[in-house]
């Protein structure tokens, strides 16, 4: 569960940056997270939940919410450049079976933007 | 009032590594990040490693674990400097961390710097320590089949310890297939079986080390 520590990280960044904008409160948070990032979106929830409800980062409170955008996985192929959703890391081609696609997508993980008053 | 950030959530992550690096670069440290899950033998392997090289080279450890201090004792015990990092519940080193303990380290009174992470074949694998090499240690009791399902892990290291081969008689472990897996997920990383216990292809080790070592010396 190395969710934990990293929404610690992004929230710490939101905080930060909110009160640069002079916000006291913000109400949603949202972030991309692709499919190969390595992070898992629910416990992403649960973490963004638990540092809600103690209120321990400034200005993320009680009433925050979180949205989470998915970017899917995306691999080329490196021999008859197909596009395809890679299966982990080792993105098979489902045309000619050459391992080794190059990841072009999924592996974002992203703040996007925030919203407050 | 809606702000749009597009900061990268890893960032501090990816700074604290290359400050590592960096540091790790100018002292001329090579240093060895080594993964697997618990209980494959990366603590004995080190002990070992530390009673064959500390003649020749200067060798310290930082220990990653949940809880306590029981490795670097024995690491101690062995003959070297040791750092216990007792990560309270992460399944995994970040580079916060190892940035964190690196003034309690003499870089400059050190040729070889070990990390064992914590014991996870899964989180440790996602962050980049700073280190100059990553290993991963499989043993033969966990079955060869840990090396498609957990492919990430093979893929970000450059060498596969296979430990434990003196259980290979008793255990169903397949070497030939474990090749096979490994070449398919990383074609760049080596296979190589190891005992921790009898010293079986021990010297392969050793002598992989003391190269990785003489490349880091190279301006
Ligand atoms: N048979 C055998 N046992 C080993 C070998 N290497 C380590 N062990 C045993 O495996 C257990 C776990 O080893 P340890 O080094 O603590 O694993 P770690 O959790 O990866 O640090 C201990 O009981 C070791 O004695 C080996 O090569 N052969
Ligand atoms: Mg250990
Ligand atoms: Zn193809």
């Amino acid at each position: 569960m190395h969710e934990m520590g990293l929404m610690e990280d992004a929230l710490q960044m939101v905080s930060k940056d909110a009160a640069g904008h002079g916000m006291k409160s913000v109400e949603k948070v949202s972030l991309i997270v692709g499919d190969l990032s390595n992070v898992l979106p629910d416990a992403l929830r649960f973490a963004f939940d638990a540092f809600r409800k103690t209120g321990e980062i400034p200005g993320i409170g009680g009433q925050a919410r979180l949205e989470i955008i998915r970017e899917p996985g995306k691999a080329r192929c490196a021999v008859c450049g197909k596009e395809y959703e890679p299966n982990e890391y080792l993105a098979l081609c489902p045309d000619c079976g050459m391992p080794f696609g190059v990841v072009i997508s999924g592996e974002t993980f992203r703040i996007e933007s925030y919203e407050g008053s | 009032m809606k702000v749009t950030l597009e900061k990268d959530v890893m960032e501090n992550n990816d700074r604290a590594a290359e400050f590592n690096r960096k540091l790790f670069q100018k002292t001329g440290t090579l240093v060895i990040n080594i993964m697997s899950s618990p209980g494959a033998g990366k603590t004995t392997i080190l002990e070992k490693t530390v009673r064959a090289l500390s003649g020749q080279y200067r060798i310290s450890v930082i220990e990653g674990d949940i809880a306590t201090e029981r490795d670097a004792d024995r690491i101690r015990s062995a003959g070297t400097r040791a750092v216990q990092i007792a990560t309270e519940g992460e399944c995994h080193l970040d580079p916060r961390m190892i940035a964190k303990v690196l003034p309690e380290i003499d870089l400059d009174e050190t040729d070889i710097l070990f990390i064992e992470n914590v014991g996870n074949l899964v989180c440790p694998s996602e962050f980049d320590l700073g280190q100059t090499h990553k290993v991963v240690v499989l043993s033969t009791p966990e079955g060869n089949d840990k090396i498609p399902k957990y492919p990430l892990m093979f893929h970000v290291t450059e060498l596969a310890l296979i430990n434990k081969t003196d259980l290979i008689p008793y255990v169903p472990f397949d070497l030939d297939q474990a090749r096979k897996d490994l070449q398919a997920i990383n074609p760049e990383s080596r296979l190589m079986p190891v005992s921790a216990r009898s010293g079986q292809g021990f010297d392969d080790w050793l002598n992989w080390i003391k190269e990785a070592r003489q490349a880091c010396l190279k301006p």
